[in-house]
C-alpha cells in the first residue's frame, strides 16, 4: 500500500486506491478488511474483503476511516496570528487527520458578530485548504460575560452554536437565557465548565502533585459545580424550549462525567467531549513523570519506579482544565466506553514561545494538540483500553451528532459509496517522533516533544480534495 | 526519584571534610549536583556532606578574619524577584566570605519591571559574567526554568510555595547541633502555622522525614489543605508524618517547634477570621510551649510577627534557636556555594 494521491494539496483527488487495509465505518458500525477507491473526489468503491482475500489484514496496519471532526480548536485569527492562523491551523488539522474543525470564538476581537465570522471565512477560503472550518459564535458580547452576543444574527450567518470558551458563562441567569435563546434557534450552547471563584490563581490539579510542588490547587469541584449548575438550569429551560441543547466541552473529572451520565439517563439534551490529553496524561507529568495515565500510580516520587524522568514545571503542561488525577483520566476513558462522552475534541490551543516559555504559573493555558490527538488516542487503543472502532467513532460520527443540523454534509461520517470522499488513512504500525519544528501548527507548545507515537497519517482527503499526504510534512 | 534514603548509605562512615580554603574543583568530594533546586533530589549522603562542609565553614567563621579564597574570581549573581533581607544578605555574606564577586539584582530596580522575561534576564546576567545564580521568585518552579538555560549553577533561594532548600538545610544543621548524638531519629518536630503557603515547610518535610524525625504539621484546617494526602503517602523514602489542627496534640511532648510566618493577606482571602484569632488559637506562647518537652527547641525562619505566630518572650527565650539559625544560614550557604562551585570549572 504505497501509492501517491497524484494530486497537489487542495486539488481534487483524481484516482486513489487503498488496497488491503482495515476499514472502519461508523455509519454502518462495520469494520474489517477491505479496499477503497476514490475517483474524481468521490468515494467510488468500498469493497469489504473476506475469506482468503482478507488473509493477513488486521487492524494493526493501514486503517481507513472517515475524516476526523474536531469540535474544539483555537486558530487565533484574528488577533494573535503569531500563535496560529486559520491557514496554519487548517494545515495542522489535515496533518492530524481532521477534515472538519469547529473554531472557538475567543479571538481578538471575539467572534461575536457576523463581521468577524466573515473574516474567518475569508481566511479559510484564502488558505486553499479543503478542510472544512465551522465556527462557534460567542455567547456573550465580547465574551465579557455580561450581555448576550448577537445570537440570532450569528445563527443566520451560519455558526454551529455558541461558546464563551476560555471561560465559563459566569452568571447562571445568563446561562438560562442563552440556553433558551439559542435553543429556539436550534443551536447548542457549548460550555467551558469552570466556576472561576474556585480557580482564581489556580495552577495545577488540586491534589497530591500540586501540594508537593507548591502549585495553587485547581479543584475538581470548580468543574463539577459549573456542570451541576448548567444541568439544573437546562432541566428547567428544556420544559419551555424543547430545542435547548447543552454541550459540555473538555470535561476532565470523574465527578463531572458522573453528573453528565445521570443527566443523560434522565433524558436531558446534553452532550460532552473529552480531550486526548485528559484521557492519557495526568498531573504526574507536571512533576516530571512521562508515563501514560494507565501506567501511573499518582505518586511519582514515592512509588519506587523512578517515574520522574524530566524536569518538573514544564509549562507545556499548563492547560485549562488542568491535567487531572489517574482516576479522572480513567473516568474519561470509561465515559467514552459507555457513551457518556460523545466525542473526543482536541482543544487545540497553540501559543507563542513568548506566552509559553515562562514560569509555569505565568504561562498561557493550552496544548497544541491537533496533530498528536490520533497518536495519543491510539496509545490508549494499543493498551487495550479503548476499542479502535469506538475511538474512531468518537472522532467522527460522535462529534457530527453533537453538531446536529450544523454538521452540513447530507450524510453522516462514514465510508459510503458515491459520497464525496472525506477520509483519513493512517498506519498504526508506523511510529513517528513528535518534533515541534515539524508540526504544521505555529503553536510548538506540546508536552509530547521527543515522544514516539503510533499511527502516522498517510492521507487526509477532505471534501474530495487532498488535504494532507505524508512526505509533505 | 526520592533518593533521600538514609539506610542506603553508611551513616557513620568516616568521611572526609573538604579543605575549604582551596578552590573546590581541585578536590572532588563526591558532590554531583550542578544545581540546588530542591531538597527532594538529595541523597542522605549528599545531606551529610553538606552538614560536614558546614562544620568546616563554621570553623572559617570562627577565625579572626572569616574569609577564604576558595571562590576567588567567581561571579555569584543574586537575583531576587521578591523582597527579602535575611536570605539575600545571608547569600551575599556567604559568597563574600568565600571571596566571590557578588552581583545583587533586585527585580524592582531592574529591567524586569519593564517586562523582561525571566529567560531573557537569566541570559543577560550570564552574558554579564554570572557563574552561579541565586534566584528567589514568587512563582513555584521558576528556578527550574532558569536552570534550563543557565550554563552555571542555579541555587534556589526560595520559589513560591514550593521549596527553600538552603533554609531546610540550615534548620537541619541547627537542630542536629543541639542533639547530643547529632540525630533527629524519633524526635518529635512540629511545623506550626501557615503550612499551605510555606516553601519552608515543604522543604523541611523532605529533610526532616529523611532525618527520621517524628514530624507533625499543625495549623488551621484552611492552611493545611492537601497535606493529609501527602502525609498518608509519606515523603523521603515513604516516611509518613502527621497532620493536625489540634495544637495541643501537636505540641504534646514535642522536641522541636518551628513556627511559620503568618501573612495578613490570608485574612482577605477568607482563610482565617482574623490575626487576633490566629494568635489566640495557634500563637506559640510560653503557656503553649509548656505542653512540649521542658527543653524543647524553638525555630522560626523569619521574619517574625511577634505577638501573632510567636510571643516575643518565646522568640527571645532560652529555648529559641532563631539567632543561631541566622548564623548557621551563612555557614550552610557557604558550604553549598562551595560544593556547587566544584561541579563547574571556573
Amino acid at each position: 500500500m504505497t501509492v501517491a494521491a497524484g494530486s497537489a494539496i487542495g486539488e481534487v483527488v483524481r484516482d486513489l486506491e487503498i488496497s488491503r487495509a482495515w476499514l472502519v465505518d461508523p455509519a454502518s458500525g462495520r469494520e474489517g478488511p477491505g479496499e477503497v477507491v476514490v475517483t474524481d473526489g468521490v468515494l467510488e468503491a468500498v469493497t469489504w474483503l473476506d475469506g482468503a482475500e482478507a488473509d493477513g489484514i488486521d487492524d494493526r496496519g493501514v486503517v481507513v476511516a472517515p475524516g476526523f471532526v474536531d469540535l474544539h480548536v483555537h486558530f487565533r485569527e484574528p488577533g494573535n496570528e503569531d500563535a496560529e492562523t486559520v491557514a496554519s491551523g487548517l494545515a495542522a488539522a489535515a496533518h492530524g487527520g481532521f477534515t472538519t474543525v469547529c473554531l472557538m470564538p475567543n479571538t481578538t476581537p471575539a467572534l461575536d458578530d457576523p463581521a468577524v465570522l466573515a473574516r474567518v471565512r475569508e481566511a479559510t477560503r484564502a488558505s486553499g485548504s479543503p478542510v472544512r472550518a465551522l465556527a462557534w459564535g460567542a455567547v456573550t458580547a465580547g465574551r465579557a460575560g455580561e450581555t448576550l452576543a448577537a445570537l440570532g444574527e450569528l445563527a443566520d450567518a451560519g455558526v454551529a452554536g455558541f461558546s464563551d470558551d476560555g471561560a465559563g458563562v459566569p452568571s447562571a441567569a445568563l446561562v438560562r437565557n442563552a440556553l433558551a435563546y439559542a435553543g429556539a434557534l436550534g443551536l447548542p450552547i457549548v460550555e467551558h465548565a469552570e466556576d472561576a471563584a474556585q480557580t482564581a490563581g489556580a495552577e495545577a490539579n488540586d491534589g497530591f502533585v500540586a501540594t508537593v510542588l507548591g502549585l495553587r490547587g485547581w479543584p475538581a469541584a470548580a468543574e463539577e459545580a459549573a456542570v451541576a449548575r448548567d444541568l439544573a438550569i437546562l432541566a428547567e429551560v428544556v420544559r419551555d424550549v424543547p430545542g435547548a441543547r447543552l454541550h459540555l466541552t473538555h470535561i476532565s473529572t470523574a465527578g463531572a462525567l458522573d453528573l453528565v451520565r445521570r443527566a443523560k439517563a434522565a433524558g436531558l439534551p446534553v452532550t460532552c467531549d473529552v480531550t486526548p490529553h485528559h484521557l492519557a496524561l495526568t498531573d504526574e507529568w507536571v512533576a516530571g513523570a512521562r508515563r501514560w495515565a494507565w501506567e501511573a500510580t499518582g505518586d511519582p516520587w514515592g512509588d519506587g519506579t523512578g517515574a520522574i524522568v524530566a524536569a518538573p514545571y514544564a509549562s507545556s503542561l499548563r492547560v485549562n482544565p488542568p491535567l487531572r488525577s489517574v482516576a479522572d483520566a480513567a473516568a474519561c476513558r470509561e465515559a467514552l466506553l459507555d457513551g457518556t462522552a460523545d466525542a473526543i475534541a482536541t482543544d487545540h490551543a497553540p501559543h507563542t514561545s513568548v506566552d509559553k516559555e515562562v514560569e509555569f504559573g505565568l504561562a498561557a493555558n493550552g496544548i497544541s494538540g491537533i496533530e498528536t490527538a490520533l497518536g495519543i488516542v491510539l496509545a490508549a487503543v494499543d493498551a487495550g483500553l479503548l476499542p479502535l472502532a469506538r475511538a474512531l467513532e468518537a472522532l467522527t460520527a460522535g462529534p457530527a451528532r453533537v453538531l446536529g443540523g450544523a454538521w452540513g454534509p447530507g450524510v453522516a461520517p462514514g465510508l459510503i459509496e458515491g459520497a464525496t470522499a472525506d477520509l483519513v488513512v493512517f498506519d498504526r504500525s508506523e511510529l513517528w517522533t513528535v518534533e515541534p519544528d515539524m508540526l504544521a501548527s505555529r503553536g510548538k507548545n506540546t508536552p509530547l516533544a521527543g515522544r514516539e507515537l503510533a499511527g502516522r497519517v498517510l492521507f487526509t482527503i477532505a471534501g474530495g480534495r487532498l488535504a494532507f499526504e505524508t512526505g509533505e510534512d | 526519584m526520592t533518593v533521600i534514603d538514609r539506610e542506603a548509605h553508611g551513616e557513620r562512615q568516616a568521611l572526609e571534610v573538604p579543605v575549604v580554603d582551596s578552590p573546590p574543583h581541585a578536590q572532588p568530594v563526591g558532590w554531583h549536583h550542578r544545581h540546588l533546586l530542591d531538597v527532594d533530589t538529595l541523597s542522605w549522603a549528599d545531606i551529610e556532606l553538606v552538614m560536614r562542609t558546614t562544620d568546616a565553614m563554621r570553623e572559617v567563621l570562627a577565625r579572626p578574619i572569616a574569609k577564604v579564597p576558595a571562590l576567588r574570581g567567581r561571579n555569584v549573581t543574586i537575583l531576587f524577584y521578591e523582597a527579602s533581607t535575611r536570605t539575600r544578605v545571608s547569600f551575599e555574606v556567604a559568597a563574600k566570605n568565600l571571596s566571590a564577586d557578588v552581583v545583587n539584582i533586585a527585580a524592582a530596580t531592574s529591567s524586569v519591571t519593564k517586562g523582561e522575561s525571566l529567560v531573557d534576564t537569566v541570559r543577560t546576567v550570564e552574558a554579564l559574567g554570572a557563574q552561579m545564580l541565586v534566584i528567589r521568585h514568587a512563582v513555584s518552579g521558576a528556578p527550574y526554568l532558569a536552570a534550563e538555560i543557565f550554563s552555571g549553577s542555579v541555587i534556589n533561594g526560595g520559589d513560591g510555595w514550593h521549596a527553600h532548600p538552603t533554609q531546610a538545610l540550615l534548620d537541619l544543621y541547627t537542630l542536629r547541633s543541639r542533639f547530643p548524638d547529632g540525630s533527629l531519629e524519633g524526635r518529635k518536630v512540629v511545623i506550626l502555622g501557615d503550612v499551605l503557603h510555606s516553601r519552608v515547610a515543604r522543604s523541611n518535610i523532605w529533610t526532616l522525614t529523611a532525618a527520621g524525625a517524628d514530624l507533625w504539621l499543625c495549623g488551621p484546617a484552611t492552611l493545611l489543605r492537601g497535606f493529609e494526602a501527602w502525609a498518608g503517602r509519606g515523603a523521603a523514602g515513604g516516611r509518613r508524618f502527621q497532620v493536625t489542627s489540634s495544637i495541643d496534640d501537636a505540641l504534646r511532648d514535642a522536641d522541636v517547634v518551628m513556627a511559620l510566618r503568618i501573612q495578613k493577606e490570608r485574612m482577605a482571602s477568607g482563610l482565617l477570621p482574623s490575626l487576633r484569632e490566629y494568635g489566640a488559637r495557634y500563637g506559640l506562647t510560653r503557656a503553649r510551649l509548656a505542653g512540649a518537652r521542658p527543653d524543647a527547641l524553638v525555630l522560626h525562619p523569619g521574619p517574625m510577627n511577634e505577638g501573632v505566630e510567636i510571643a516575643a518572650d518565646v522568640a527571645a527565650g532560652a529555648q529559641s534557636l532563631i539567632e543561631e539559625q541566622v548564623r548557621n544560614g551563612v555557614a550552610v550557604r557557604m558550604a553549598l556555594l562551595y560544593l556547587l562551585a566544584g561541579t563547574v570549572r571556573p
